[in-house]
């Protein structure tokens, strides 16, 4: 019987033949925390080895995005913590406060290849299922096992198959369909599975879409959504990652036998832009049925959408309203990473969102926290590319719209809940 | 066996109760578990003043897909030090029911409850008696009983052993 994704890579990873709910302990190659989570990890692995050496220091990796850089003391103490201990251990892999949100700088930095068994303290590691790798959000005490001896246990998933045709009309893109597929599965949807996402729509996407992708099968509660990278996507990552990426991608396919648990198939032509509602990700709408709501605060950009094609999009938009946004909202725009900004840099963007009066933030995971500038406060209303809604998530008593960057700026023009449609005429 | 027979008050919650529900993103920073009950629930509507009233032996009921979102395991240390003994729930998010095993922290998987949780079969308040051995609920207040299933597999190796850190160090005991 043909295997899926999941189970070569985890077949790679332990050494053993596996079936759809083995227990089996997996070589871990690289093993990652943040500034958030990342002092918890420390504290705990000094307190449980004794303040001992990590198994291997070229496989630990920290990256600094969740208050980036440090807004308060206990932040800028705990940032130390992380710090002192990657000198003390020799780890060398630190992205510090100015790099961007980890995933992506460890992307950006070909340190992620198809089939890689990946760890992070952020529930969207998996996003890096985009290229083909097995990542996945853990809490400390995961994090703190694997430095001590390189392994960790997990469960073999079922895998769910997703494939994708049709074109996006102007105006819809990628985050558009995962928010339909969102409200469509539900936040169980896939529950506990992996998913592996084909057809033309994939074939032809970007990076930035496949990251937008596989980010938010989180919010649908799936292990990784994974797309093995083809096209400028494997061009790309073979000038980051090496030629070994090549050979990955042909022995880490799935086989054509391969079982599925599901076979879903979408069309996204006449796909429209869509919207997750206060204050649940699968409370979706189309962004008609939900225009002229009344919004305080406009953000785009976190691990799903602040790449440089996402912030493009928000441009064009921008663009086509003549370069006016509206008074009644603040608008912020943060990218993922300093790579991102400079490209934005470099195509002009940021003069012209500056002069329109837009906040153009350094790379952070930005509002994803409450602890971060552009909190709402209570009865506000905001729109936001990020990945989660619930109530209160960026302030008690606030609220949030989920969106595209297309919707998001439209949003930020109007001064209300619009459709992109409506002004990229 | 008696030991295994638990009593308190159900703390009612609904599906998809989200980490940021549970511990809340603003208290991030804090690394001290013990720290963390304080603010346990405190950004759920209507449950603000859980971490203050809930005694311990009290229960957290919820349905599916208990504890989604975040990797933190500020929202497994929280309930786990305010003296929660065991969450009761459908279902469990991914990453929450491993930050629950690693601790050892019980949770118990009850077909049917979100149903019951919805339809006010178990409410807030109601006085429930778990046996974590059987996995059999009652609710005392009106006579409604489920059943919960414990974990299987190596997750419940690792339960016994008290958590993973725990479970890896008698494992190199072995060796």
């Amino acid at each position: 019987m043909g295997k899926t994704m999941i189970q070569k890579i985890i077949q790679r990873a332990s050494g053993k033949e596996v079936q759809v709910g083995d227990r089996v302990w997996c070589k871990i190659d690289l093993s990652t925390a943040r500034d958030f989570g990342g002092p918890n990890c420390v504290l705990q692995f000094d307190e449980v080895t004794e303040k001992g050496k990590v198994w291997d220091p070229d496989k630990i990796a920290f990256t600094f995005d969740l208050q980036a850089p440090a807004h308060a003391e206990k932040v800028a103490n705990n940032q130390k913590i992380i710090r002192d201990f990657a000198k003390r251990q020799g780890i060398t892999k630190v992205f510090d406060v100015n790099w961007g949100i980890g995933q992506h700088v460890l992307l950006e930095n070909g340190l992620v290849k198809p089939g890689d068994v990946i760890l992070g303290t952020d529930s969207h590691m998996n996003l890096l299922g985009g290229v083909g790798a097995f990542a996945t959000g853990v809490g400390n005490t995961d994090i703190v096992a694997s430095w001590i001896n390189g392994t960790l246990w997990f469960r073999v998933p079922e895998t769910m198959k997703i494939t994708v045709n049709g074109s996006f009309a102007r105006g819809v893109c990628m985050r558009d369909f995962l928010t339909f597929l969102v409200g469509k599965l539900g936040a169980d949807g896939m529950f506990f599975k992996a998913v592996e996402f084909y057809g033309e729509t994939i074939e032809k996407s970007s990076l930035a879409d496949r990251i937008t992708l596989c980010s938010m099968v989180t919010e649908m509660s799936g292990k990784v959504g994974l797309i093995m990278p083809n096209g400028e996507v494997l061009d790309w990552l073979v000038k980051r990652a090496g030629t070994e990426v090549l050979d990955r991608v042909q022995t880490l396919k799935a086989d054509p036998d391969a079982v599925y648990s599901e076979d879903l198939h979408f069309d996204v032509t006449g796909l429209e832009p869509m919207a997750s509602c206060p204050d649940a990700p699968d409370n979706v709408k189309t962004v008609r049925e939900a225009a002229g709501a009344h919004i305080d605060q406009v953000h785009i950009g976190s691990c799903s959408n602040g790449r440089f094609e996402d912030i493009a999009a928000a441009f064009e938009v921008l663009k086509a309203a003549n370069f006016q946004i509206s008074d009644s909202v603040r608008t912020i725009i943060t990218p993922s990473t300093r790579e991102v900004m400079k490209q934005c840099a470099e195509a002009g963007f940021i003069q012209k969102f500056l002069e329109a009066g837009v906040i153009f933030t350094n790379p952070t995971c930005s509002l994803c926290t409450a602890e971060h500038y552009g909190v709402l406060p209570g009865g506000d209303v905001g729109v936001s590319t990020t990945n989660r809604n619930f109530i209160g998530k960026v302030g008690k008593g606030s609220h949030t719209y989920l969106v595209s960057p297309m919707t998001a700026m439209a949003s930020a023009v109007k001064g209300v809940l619009t459709d992109p449609r409506d002004i990229l005429k | 066996m008696e030991q295994n027979v638990l009593r308190g008050k159900a703390w009612v919650f609904t599906d998809d109760v989200d980490t940021d529900l549970i511990y809340h993103n603003k208290y991030l920073a804090e690394t001290d578990p013990k720290k963390m009950a304080q603010y346990s629930f405190e950004y759920y509507p209507g449950k603000e003043k859980f971490a203050k009233e809930a005694k311990p032996g009290d229960f957290v009921v919820a349905g599916r897909n208990f504890g989604t979102g975040s990797s933190r395991e500020h929202a497994v240390y929280c309930l786990k030090e305010l003296g929660i003994p065991v969450v009761l729930a459908e279902s469990f998010a991914r990453i929450y029911y491993r930050n629950a095993i690693n601790n050892g922290y019980p949770v118990l998987f009850v077909k049917g409850l979100s149903d019951a949780i919805k339809e006010g079969k178990v409410k807030d308040g109601d006085e429930l008696e778990v046996n974590i051995a059987t996995g059999e609920i009652k609710d005392l207040t009106n006579g409604n009983t489920f059943h919960g299933d414990a974990v299987t597999d190596l997750e419940k190796d690792i339960m016994a052993s008290g958590g993973l850190i725990e479970y890896l160090k008698a494992q190199a005991a072995k060796k």
